[in-house]
């Protein structure tokens, strides 16, 4: 991970359809609270994701709306019905305007 | 794993609290009475209202319907050395169909800066409610884990946490 933004985005290797997954992600970003200051004594103003929306295929699956509570270079598991071959995407938005997209395709394997 | 204190005290005030509940604004009871009765939503072995944001938070979330503990569960170290960086799981047993599912999980830390802290939103797409995150704690405290139905019904879980070194600045 390194540039603001790099995100990933990880699902099992194997997925039979109907299968219930676990979707991992990380994306980089500082989460600055806007609490802290530099070594200089300068405020460091807030700057940290505060909307990731999750689509498969078409559908709105999930939306999390976040602070500047959640850690620097957030992480977040969630699961997905893998009902269909699509891609899975994820779009996180941050409070500045940086707007950060990564996709996965969602495929199943032979029987 | 975190588990919820048993304290004769504290269930005396919130029982107190509640009965109290038809003179909040008459100026006899105390700020503490004044909280618990203002949010209503919880029972006598949830953990304390610690504050008036809190208590707005969950009045919020509650919009007078009570918030029950069970169907969802929240791990959290008893202990976190380092606030800026606490492992959480939340999960659920409730249905996850077209006809009722989990629409909404609130997270919210007590004494936390913003301490309404994380809200997800669901849909029977993702099948089952299981989310990992790692998040920021200022201060040992609550932590509280509120899922609402798409029929209505709320479902809490808390853990408690120690925190050693502040995570929020």
């Amino acid at each position: 991970m390194g540039m603001v933004g790099d995100a990933r985005i990880r699902v099992p290797d194997r997925i039979t359809r109907g299968e219930i997954i676990t979707v991992n992600s990380i994306i980089s970003h500082p989460m600055d609270t806007g609490f802290f200051r530099t070594a200089e004594g300068k405020p460091i103003p807030a700057w940290f994701i505060k909307d990731v929306v999750i689509t498969y295929g078409e559908e709105q699956v999930a939306r999390f709306t976040w602070t500047s509570g959640v850690s620097r270079d957030p992480v977040i598991s969630f699961t997905l019905k893998a009902d269909k071959e699509a891609p899975l995407t994820m779009v996180w938005t941050d409070n500045k305007g940086g707007v950060y997209r990564q996709s996965v395709p969602i495929a199943f394997t032979a029987a | 794993m975190a588990t919820s204190e048993p304290s004769s005290r504290r269930t005396f005030l919130r029982t107190a609290a509640l009965v109290s509940a038809g003179l909040v604004g008459s100026g006899a009871i105390s700020r503490g009475e004044r909280l618990l009765a203002a949010v209503g939503a919880g029972g006598p072995e949830d953990p304390e209202v610690p504050n008036e944001i809190v208590a707005k938070i969950l009045q919020d979330i509650s919009r007078g319907r009570p918030i029950t503990r069970g169907h969802l569960s929240l791990d959290m170290p008893a202990a976190a050395e380092d606030g800026r960086i606490v492992p959480l799981i939340i999960e659920s047993d409730l249905p996850m169909t077209v006809d009722r599912y989990v629409k909404v999980v609130h997270l919210v830390v007590d004494f936390n800066p913003d301490a309404h802290l994380a809200v997800y939103e669901l849909s029977p797409a993702v099948g089952t409610v299981s989310l990992s995150t790692r998040i920021k704690m200022k201060r040992s405290t609550w932590v509280r884990a509120i899922a609402e139905t798409s029929t209505g019904e709320l479902w809490a879980a808390y853990a408690h946490v120690n925190v050693t070194l502040n995570g929020c600045g």
